[in-house]
């Protein structure tokens, strides 16, 4: 004889008596599991780092490099960005600014717009037009030290460089990676992570080993723990990577 | 059971199931968006738009855990027929659930780029050579499309429309874009985890689905009877069913046949409801019919037919008493064949 004697359930009637205490724990079961759930993983979420967008507009003047991706030797720095620095430059979004001082390489301008900085890695997001970047080539420009600290293999991560500045928190990593290929392929300089600090930093700006941006070769990579091998040079304050695209490897 | 077709037939049980429902995704969502950046005290916090697509993501990957975990559960204990009453109405939430998951993600991750949003997901991520960094972002489409086809599959119309035979196919699909989620997870947010507790979540979630469904299996294979189809089969002595209930005999083709006590009578129906293929023989005699333990769906004994106004109709099977022992004829009757039960005392062979 079969010995299934539980109370029978039809959805359309009344639960059975049985059934009904057992129906009451469930129900404060599954309230209690879901936010027990809920509360683990929100938890145990990793910090995204202290990398952000800084408050205020900046306004700065500097020499503009734009090789390989385009960047600020600043001259007349601001409260937050200081004279001397090297600043990387984007447009709003996942853009460039490759088109806008393409004209002006080596000259004086004025840049105005949004700063981001994670560590000694800083970045403006210029506002539009001639407001975010403006013709001062009747200034005089200074000479840039160029320091060429000669090849290195490095291991680390390629990001895109807004992101990582703090556009987003967290900016890096597989789950990103899509996002980071976009914002190289929109023009965002892609930037190294090295995982163990060259000469002091960390973040260094990539080109290949000509000068010249490199972003379709970077975009299978991007994300990924890495080595690659290259020439460093230090450009102002920043370091840039200058990769040979045959020896980027991922690590397991 | 209804005679026409209405968007929902609402009852008590339904709208506690919907009620619950919501109240514990509420919990959840509001838990993890609202509580999380309070409790993980972070210098500066993660990106609201991040935050909140892994709040839905996570919570679309429980519901759909559970939902898988409903019908072996049931299986193995009735006492969880009520949790696969209204099921439906869980999944429909999920794909909703999951849809703001998508929402979050293409407004944050592909928004702000020269190349359009759609565009952006086919093409930002084309490493398709490799595990990692391959583009989990497939597996997660994949995913979210099997789920909009079954919950605009998932009304009565549709069942009807395709066959319950198609419609259980379809919906079968449910199985391989759990596992795409898996990948998708694994692939994706998982990598980027110092934590181990969410490489536990799913090695929990997919693993407890799996063993549900092996012990849901191993029980059942246990439960049955596999016979050949010779002309008469011997199915079991009259006492080894209780009244009311069913012995369940798989047959050498694969269908699968219910055998009912009802008082000191003996009918046999196809184990198949025709609503949703739902296992009559886990069934019960409610007012003098077979009562599937999905839905409800009642047939006579007698002949596999529902009452009036209902017309659903399942095969049905001869039986015959060779002593205390039942026999059964494995070729199967038109749906809807009245038979004559046989009662003990009888030798009918």
């Amino acid at each position: 004889m079969s010995e299934n004697r539980t109370p029978f359930f039809v959805g359309y009637l009344s639960a059975p008596k049985g059934l009904r205490s057992f129906l009451l724990v469930s129900i404060v079961s599954m309230l209690l599991f879901f936010a027990g759930v809920g509360w683990l993983l929100a938890t145990t979420q990793p910090d995204p780092g202290s990398a952000g967008f800084l408050p205020g507009r900046q306004t700065l003047i500097g020499v503009l490099e734009n090789k390989p991706y385009p960047m600020l030797h600043v001259t007349e720095g601001s409260n937050r960005i200081s004279t001397g620095t090297t600043v990387l430059l984007s447009g709003g979004g996942k853009r460039g600014v490759q088109s806008r001082g393409k004209d002006l390489e080596g000259a004086v301008v004025r840049i105005s717009g949004q700063a981001l900085a994670r560590g000694d890695l800083q970045m403006i997001q210029l506002r539009g037009g001639m407001q975010g970047l403006a013709d001062m080539s009747d200034t005089e420009a200074p000479g840039i030290d160029v320091e060429d600290l000669g090849k290195w293999r490095l291991q680390g991560e390629i990001c895109d460089g807004k992101c990582l500045a703090g556009a987003m928190r967290p900016g890096t990593g597989l789950a990103h990676k899509a996002c980071a290929n976009l914002c190289l392929t929109g023009g965002v300089p892609p930037v190294f992570v090295s995982s163990q600090p060259v000469e002091g930093s960390e973040f260094l700006l990539v080109g290949n080993a000509n000068g010249e941006p490199l972003t379709e070769q970077l975009l299978d990579y991007t994300a990924l723990f890495v080595e690659a091998e290259g020439r460093i040079e230090r450009r102002g304050s920043l370091l840039v990577f200058l990769m040979d695209p045959t020896t980027v490897r991922p690590l397991p | 059971m209804s005679v026409k077709y209405i968007p929902v037939q609402w009852n008590t049980n339904k709208w506690i199931y919907d009620i619950v429902l919501i109240l514990s995704v509420g919990i959840y969502l509001w838990i993890f968006i609202e509580w999380g950046p309070v409790l993980l005290d972070h210098g500066k916090p993660v990106t609201p738009q991040i935050h909140n697509a892994r709040a839905f993501g996570s919570c679309a990957f429980l519901m759909l855990t559970l939902i898988l975990c409903i019908g072996p559960a049931a299986r193995l204990n009735q006492k969880f027929l009520p949790l696969l009453y209204n099921r439906r109405h869980f999944g429909v939430l999920t794909l909703f659930v999951a849809l703001t998951h998508v929402g979050y993600i293409l407004d944050w991750y592909y928004a702000f780029s020269p190349t359009p949003k759609l565009e952006g997901v086919l093409t930002a991520n084309t490493s398709f050579g490799r595990v990692l960094g391959f583009p989990f972002e497939v597996f997660g489409i994949f995913g979210l499309v099997v789920l909009l086809l079954l919950a605009v599959t998932s009304h009565d119309f549709w069942l009807k429309f395709l066959t319950p035979r198609l419609w259980k196919r379809l919906h079968m699909l449910l199985y391989p874009a759990y596992a795409a989620l898996v990948a998708h997870v694994a692939l994706g947010a998982l990598q980027d985890q110092t934590s181990p507790w969410r490489a536990i979540f799913i090695l929990f979630s997919a693993g407890g689905v799996t063993a549900l469904h092996a012990a849901a299996f191993l029980k059942e294979a246990r439960s049955e009877t596999t016979v050949s189809l010779n002309d008469w089969i011997t199915v079991c002595d009259a006492d080894d069913i209780e009244d009311g209930f069913a012995r369940v005999v798989r047959l050498e083709n694969g269908e699968r046949v219910a055998v009912f006590r009802s008082g000191e009578s003996f009918s046999a129906i196809s184990n198949a409801c025709a609503h949703q293929n739902g296992p009559l023989g886990e069934g019960r005699i409610v007012d003098g019919c077979v009562t599937c333990p999905w839905h409800g769906f009642q047939y006579r004994v007698s002949d596999g037919c529902s009452p009036e106004p209902f017309t659903e109709r399942v095969p049905t099977y001869n039986l015959a008493l060779d002593g205390a022992k039942i026999m059964l004829n494995p070729d199967a009757n038109p749906p809807g064949t009245p038979t004559t039960p046989v009662s003990l005392g009888e030798n009918g062979k």
